[in-house]
């Protein structure tokens, strides 16, 4: 049985996940017109939330079948918004959209909460992980072997795309970067992270200044919330956590 | 005003954006793309060494399982083996958290670009101390090694693609991925000794007996899926007691393969793809995905090692130019293609 305080401190982990998915929220400003909120920090939030539900019982708020709904409802929107990444880039959003890993994660979690096979022992039904250090296993192990595997894979790309983007950053920095490259900056991080990067990168080619290029970011509160590291950051904690998860209920 | 300005005040880890060369991020190559894999497997393998199994003691916990890899080697391997599950089992539920965090460590340390030799490099001992401690020697001393089970260790052919996929350019260009590093004539050399060794060992007595071959795949079928359960079965009654038969079928698959990294492009590529095929048909039929599924593996087992390995001999599209051997990179020109790669 993997020890309680290994669950605990990757539910930790998600717990930090969820604050700062909720601080990017907050610091977007949402009850401001022309707010931008995305949904990738809704669904960080959420699943951070759900997971350490299920990683530690005690931190378990909603039932299976309410977390199952969300996560559903998640996959639905992901997966317009693959196929519309589809639509207008082909395969590659698959590999370089942001959209897609949300989509597996999204379904990953409908797949945990909806295909346990046993309640959890001390969760009170709601699947807290007396459910995983107590050996809860999932229908279609097989389905939980694949998710792990994507999610791993996913990580592994996201985390080679962070490191390689150092250099990407530093051409787009000195002017010499063009709107293209940022416009890959938003491809691997998202919107979020993107809008930035690109309005960086093309202000850079137009020798536009600093503050106009802060005007852009809609994090002037909390500067480093904006960092593209932190977004893929949070994916990565999420799709190693999501894995083991599997894994243990296999 | 440029924007070094703006990108200076925003997070720790552009604060080095100033000091670094600027060079567009170029794209993925095959040698990173193996990497990755590589760095993927590792992942893997770290998360699986947190399941729950892991964390018991006694003869049918993990401690049990690694003191039982000490029977039949020489007793100057034996010995370590025999302390060192002593030890974890004393100390099984942190000693296993270190190896399942370092395992994970491994995986995003080679994926994460600035990290990649380091580790790569503590990859390379990580697996000569689980191939001695963890999978004693492989079988390769004691008799149980075979091809089919994990031969000659799972474990070691990670330090193999850990040292061919090695960041740095000794041949250039290289006639494949793996011969970057270490140089064609190394590295078809020690291709040809993993897989001439793998042809050895499906032919010893174990291998070979009648229903050796059947008797190995059947015994993975506890705990799997149904669906694999009957593909395993399929697959011994398909062998059945024509263990001797199966076993030199499969030894000259394995010696074709060996040779095949010496011939011409065209039999080379032919060579590979039986080499994956060989090593998919071993993965899912007589390891049985690891074992994952049935939810007590320790790693994937050799297939995928062995079909990543395939992969890093693949010629590329275009010949190289004529392959001119230059002198060993020192550290910083090696360094500098690392990080143009990386």
């Amino acid at each position: 049985m993997t020890p309680d305080w290994i669950l605990d401190i990757f539910a930790a982990v998600m717990l930090v996940v969820a604050a700062v998915s909720a601080a990017r929220l907050v610091a977007a400003r949402p009850w401001q017109r022309g707010a931008v909120v995305t949904d990738t920090d809704v669904s960080h939030l959420l699943m951070g939330i759900a997971m350490a539900g299920m990683l530690a019982s005690s931190l378990t708020t909603l039932p299976n079948g309410a977390w199952v709904a969300v996560f559903a409802v998640l996959a639905v929107w992901f997966g317009y918004r693959v196929v519309r990444d589809y639509q207008a880039s082909g395969a590659r959003a698959l590999a370089v959209g942001h959209c897609a890993p949300h989509l597996v994660h999204s379904a990953a979690m409908v797949y945990m909460f909806a295909a346990q096979a046993a309640p959890a022992a001390g969760g009170g039904g709601m699947g807290g992980m007396g459910a995983m250090s107590g050996m809860s296993t999932l229908h279609v192990p097989t389905l939980a072997f694949l998710f792990a595997l994507i999610l791993i894979g996913y990580t592994i790309w996201d985390l080679d795309q962070l490191s390689g983007l150092r250099q990407g950053l530093a051409l787009s920095v000195v002017g010499v970067a063009s709107p293209a490259l940022a416009g890959t900056t938003a491809g691997v991080l998202g919107p979020e992270a993107g809008t930035t990067a690109l309005a960086a990168g093309s202000r850079a080619a137009n020798g536009v200044d600093q503050g106009s290029v802060d005007q852009g970011s809609r994090f002037t509160l909390i500067p480093v919330l904006d960092s593209p590291g932190i977004v893929v950051g949070c994916r990565i904690a999420m799709g190693v956590t999501m894995a083991l998860m599997l894994i243990l209920m296999i | 005003m440029t924007d070094v300005a703006v990108a200076g005040n925003r997070t720790a880890w552009r604060g080095r954006l100033g000091t670094e060369p600027v060079t567009a991020r170029p794209p993925l190559d095959a040698r990173r793309a193996l990497q990755l894999v590589l760095a993927a497997i590792w992942l893997l393998d770290g998360v699986l060494q947190y399941q729950g199994f892991m964390f018991t003691n006694g003869d049918n916990g993990f401690s049990g399982m690694l003191a039982g890899t000490a029977d039949g080697n020489p007793a100057v391997i034996a010995k370590p083996i025999t302390w060192d599950a002593n030890l974890i089992d004393h100390h099984i539920v942190l000693l296993n958290a270190i190896f399942a965090t370092i395992q994970l460590l491994l995986g995003l340390g080679i994926a994460f670009r600035p990290t990649v030799r380091v580790a790569l490099a503590a990859s390379v001992l990580w697996s000569l101390g689980v191939w001695w401690f963890g999978e004693g020697l492989g079988g390769v001393l004691n008799g149980a090694a075979s091809p089919l089970n994990g031969a000659p260790g799972a474990v070691i052919i990670y330090a193999l693609l850990a040292v061919l996929l090695w960041p740095a350019d000794r041949q250039v260009p290289a006639p494949f991925t793996a011969a970057r590093a270490v140089g064609a004539h190394v590295a078809r050399a020690l291709w040809a000794v993993l897989w001439l060794s793998l042809a050895y060992f499906a032919l010893t007595p174990a291998n070979r007996a009648p229903a050796g071959v059947s008797g190995m795949i059947a015994g993975m079928e506890g705990g799997e899926p149904v669906w694999l359960q009957d593909l395993q079965k399929a697959g011994a009654s398909l062998i059945g007691n024509q263990g001797l038969a199966a076993s030199v079928v499969l030894a000259v698959a394995l010696v074709l393969i060996a040779a095949g990294v010496y011939l011409p492009a065209r039999i080379t590529k032919a060579a590979l793809v039986l080499a994956i095929v060989v090593a998919a048909c071993i993965w899912v039929f007589a390891q049985a995905f690891g074992g994952i599924l049935a939810g007590g593996a320790t790693d994937v087992n050799s297939g995928p090692l062995l079909a990543l390995l395939a992969l890093a001999y693949w010629p590329p599209r275009t010949a190289p130019a004529a392959p001119q051997a230059v002198p060993a990179v020192s550290e910083e020109p090696a360094a500098s293609a690392s990080e143009q790669e990386a």
